[in-house]
This record gives C-alpha cells, structure tokens and sequence, in this order.
C-alpha cells in the first residue's frame, strides 16, 4: 500500500436550487476547471478519473460517459460509483484505491448532482422500485392514508423515527436539535459554497420553522442543491511535486448493513437510530489510521447531516463523545468553529445538499481545514487530524475517511 | 451567468417496467390477515423472527420456511408525529404513526396509531385495530391502538 494525498479541490462556483444557465455536463467542467486552477494539473497530468452521483435522479444513466469530454477522460479509464447518500465518499475511497494499489498515480474524483433536472422523491422510490410496487399491489399506501406503511416514501419519513429513537436514548431534546440547525445556518454563512445561509440564525428562529413530522421542523431539512465538487489525489511521490499543502489519507472504511434501516449486524432489527454500520466502519477507519482514542487525537469532524438531529447522533456512533454527550457539548459551545470539538464549519448536508457531492464535500472541507484553506470557515484550532463521515444507500451504508497533515508512516 | 438552457421533458413510465419478486412472505402474511393473525416466518437456525418473513435468514442467509403466528399486540420503539404530507401540504389534522415491535418478533413495523399525539411515547403499548371484515390486503390491519 501507498500513500496517498489530496492536493487539489474545486468547486462550481455557487451551490444554489436552480443553476439554469448551464447543462449537467457543463455544471460539472466548471468543478474541473477549479480542481486544476487549485492544484496547478491539467487533463495531461490526470492517470484515470472516477466520478459518482446518484442513480436515477435526474433520469440519466450514464451522466459519466455523457460527461466525457468535460471531465477530460478523453483515453482515459473512467468508472461510475452510486452507494446513495455516500456516494461522493465511496468515490473518494475509489480514487485511493486506484493509487494506494500502486496502479495509478494521479486521479480525479469527480461529482455532482442537478436536483433541479429531476425529482428526488420519484429518485428514492427508484431504489427500491420492485419492492414498492408489490407492497403498493398489496394495498399498501406510501404516501400514508392508510394504515400499514404510512411515512414509506421517501427519507424523511424513516428520519423521523431515527430522531425520535436517538432523542429517547440520549436525552436530548428538539431544542438541542433547533440550537445545531442554527449553529450550521451561521455556518454555512462564511461558506462561499453553500446554499442555506443565515448569520443571524438563532434556535428560536429555527423553532418558528414549521414542524413537519415531529421532531422534524422545516429548519431541520436539508435543501435540494444544483453543485459539482472535484478532488484530485496523488502518490507521496507524485504529491510532493504538485503541492505545498497536501492532506493525507491515513485510513478509510465502509460498512453496510439490511436494507431496512440497518441494524441486523447485531441482531436487532430495525431501530434506525442504532447505525451499527457507522460504529464498524469508525472502529475500522480507526484501526488502520492507527488511533487509539479518536476524541483525544481528531481535531476536527464533518457530519453527513441531511437532518439536523445527525450531526449530535452521528458525533456519538463514530466515538467522538459517549452517547447522550453531544448535545451537552453543543451546549457548552464546544461544536462551534471556535470550540473544542468542532463540527461542520462547512454549515454541513443540511444547508447544502447536491446529493452525489455531498459525502466528497465532507472529505474537502476536512481537507481544507487541514491544510488552512478554509478561509472564513477555517476553525480556531490547529487541525491535525480531521475526520469525514458519511451515511447513503437505503439509510444503511456508511463510510468513513480520516486524514492528517502529515504522509502516514508505513 | 450564460443564456439561460433549453429545457426539454422527459419521463420514464414504471409501468414499462416487469419485475420479478420473491413474494412467499407477503402472501403468508396477507394470507393470516384474512383470519385476523400475524403470521411471519423463524430461522431454524438461528431463532429470528420475521414479519413478513423472508424466504432466507437475513441474519444467517439459510433457507427458512418455518411459518410463526405472532401476537397482534406490541410495543412503540418510535413514532413521529405528521403535519405535512409527502408532498409538504399541511394535514388537515395530525396524524400519529410508530414503528412497533410485535411481542415474539424480532422486525419492526411501520403503521398509524389511533391516539392522541400527546399521548404516544416510546414503550408504550400497543394492538392490532383490524377491519371487521379483512380480505387480504395491506389495509385490513387498520391501524395500532392503545392497549
């Protein structure tokens, strides 16, 4: 195994709803052409390029091979990554794999999605299509009349019964969930790539937000966002010549469980609270990092939060803090850009989410921490070591990537 | 920023779609629905119970057929509170619905309670409201009550 590290990222120059005045493929030329801005390649530089987002939502099957020349794989191997939610993250470990195996030494990981050219419901119910058919057959009701099956359709509804369940194990309450909604708003206002923003966003001003399924208020939701996101990795070898400031890959890891809402590992079906994939891929991600004790040794966290009630119920599966804690630290104002444990500087999925670059943005933005790139958004204190998290598939995948400032030691 | 893009429409039809599947669970089920029971399906090997069963242990992935009669009676795990529906429009009323497990059932199902939404809680207990006159379908499980 090699090393390998990041050295350049681009984004499309705004994550909004509705990017009208270019087509997917050149949505996505425009991350491209920010990667190489940042990293100082060009297409001639680039080995192989993996690339990623969701299937069907916005009706296009091969966006990859449609994108061809826009992503510059003119001669060049490509490949398609789609595990839902984690999408962006799975193509990221691809693009390590591709070099860490010794096969390639430069590749681009490359991502969007145009939620404004489809629709994200008809997109979801597209992953299970043959199942939902034969329960609607049976006379089930996904959109929830009936008795059986009500809150089937979609993510919110099965999200609902996660907060629900989290709330009831670790004490906290839907003001903690309105006070993160709030701190990511602010956030996501010193981020130039983000889509919800509010400096002045308060838990109050969350809590006016209408509730939709209890605990899940509208300020609790993420958005459907338009955005492209670019990563270019290296060999050691390779990194040291392109770039001053690399962030290094130390360890990665994915888990998936049942397609319910993951919890059959461990022999309990189904709590969707319980994400025993998300605690496997940590304690794995970990191992092969080589930390001992993730909350005295990562310095920095990005949650994938497409609901904001994930950020403190994520912090406690991947053993950043005991369960039923994250939300006293929230309290203590430990999770903010200038706290102790900081979290989703980013302002996080939950007020930016273009689905397929939202787990790679996870990974960008702990990159950009890193090396002190983060401009307005950079965290108080030094980071070192970041660690980016993601959740897809049918709300059972998980993956989990950690990075340092420093080539690992092999 | 450029012109604005043409837009063109398009649609993939589901219905042009043929799928294949695995359906014993489902009809086992629908089928003791017509007598008013639960019936799924337990892994000789391993002891879970399923509803509706599978046709393999998910746990164990061995072929299972062995058919259980459950209790129609359980226990909420979680629940949620609706005021939107699917599509963002607001209820006329609040509709409360949990995921329940059934006494000696290891899965978890989804489905409304008939309560007040003050009143539902995690541990609270729950039963089966069948249709008076059930024909096999989803919908003769009418909804859980309180116990």
């Amino acid at each position: 195994m090699r090393n390998v590290g990041i050295v350049g990222v681009g984004y499309c120059p705004q994550f909004v709803s509705k990017r009208k005045d270019v087509s997917i493929p050149e949505m996505i030329s425009e991350a491209v052409d920010a990667a190489f801005a940042d990293s100082g390649l060009g297409p001639q530089d680039i080995d192989a390029i993996v690339f990623g987002n969701m299937h069907t939502f916005e009706g296009v099957n091969l966006p990859h091979l449609w994108s061809v020349e826009h992503i510059r794989a003119l001669g060049k191997p490509v490949m398609r990554i789609a595990t839902g939610g984690t999408t962006g993250m799975t193509a990221f470990h691809a693009g390590y794999y591709h070099i860490a195996s010794g096969l390639h030494d430069v590749v681009m990981v490359v991502t969007f999605e145009k939620h404004s050219e489809g629709d994200a419901q008809v997109g979801l119910l597209g992953i299970i299509t043959p199942e939902a058919v034969a329960m609607m057959m049976a006379g089930i009701d996904l959109t929830g009349e009936g008795g059986m099956g009500a809150q089937g359709g979609g993510s919110a509804g099965a999200i609902t019964y996660q907060a629900v369940s989290w709330m009831h194990k670790s004490g906290a309450t839907i003001d903690h969930i309105d006070a993160i909604a709030a701190m990511e708003r602010r956030n996501a206002a010193k981020n130039p790539y983000a889509h919800l923003k509010d400096p002045e966003a308060t838990a109050e001003k969350i809590a006016k937000t209408p509730m939709i399924s209890y605990p899940v208020r509208y300020g609790h939701v993420c958005p459907t966002t338009d955005g492209a996101t670019v990563c270019i990795l290296a060999s050691e070898e390779k990194a040291a010549k392109i770039a001053d400031k690399v962030a290094w890959v130390w360890g990665v890891a994915s888990c998936a469980s049942d397609p319910t809402t993951g919890n059959l590992i461990e022999g309990l079906i189904t709590d969707p609270a319980e994400q025993m994939q998300c605690v496997i891929a940590a304690r794995e991600a970990y191992k092969r990092a080589g930390i001992e004790d993730p909350k005295r040794e990562i310095d920095y966290v990005e949650i994938y939060n497409g609901f904001a009630h994930q950020t403190l119920m994520y912090l406690e599966l991947v053993g950043m803090c005991e369960v039923g804690e994250a939300h006293k630290l929230l309290e203590q104002g430990e999770l903010e850009i200038t706290g102790r444990l900081p979290v989703n500087a980013s302002g996080g999925v939950v007020s930016t989410n273009a689905i397929g670059t939202s787990a790679l943005n996870r990974v960008t933005e702990c990159a950009l921490q890193i090396m002190g790139k983060a401009g307005e958004r950079q965290v108080e204190k030094e980071v070192h070591k970041a660690l980016a998290h993601g959740w897809g598939g049918l709300m059972q995948y998980a993956s989990i990537t950690i990075l340092a400032d420093k080539p690992k030691k092999l | 920023m450029m012109e604005e893009t043409r837009v063109v429409q398009g649609a993939w039809e589901l219905s042009t779609f043929h799928f294949n599947i695995e359906a014993r669970g489902i009809n086992l089920m629908l089928e003791g629905f017509k007598e008013k029971k639960l019936k799924g399906i337990r892994c000789h090997q391993c002891g879970m119970v399923y509803l509706p069963g599978p046709f393999y242990c998910r746990k164990c992935h061995v072929k299972i057929d062995e058919p259980v009669e459950i209790s129609d009676h359980g226990t909420v795990r979680t629940y949620t509170v609706q005021y939107a529906d699917i599509r963002g429009n607001p209820m006329p009323e609040p509709r409360v619905s949990a995921m329940v497990q059934f006494d000696g059932c290891d899965s978890w199902v989804m489905g409304v309670v008939k309560c007040d939404p003050k009143d539902i809680h995690v541990g609270m207990r729950v039963k089966v409201k069948w249709k008076d006159q059930p024909i096999g379908n989803m919908q003769d499980m009418e909804a859980f009550v309180p116990e």
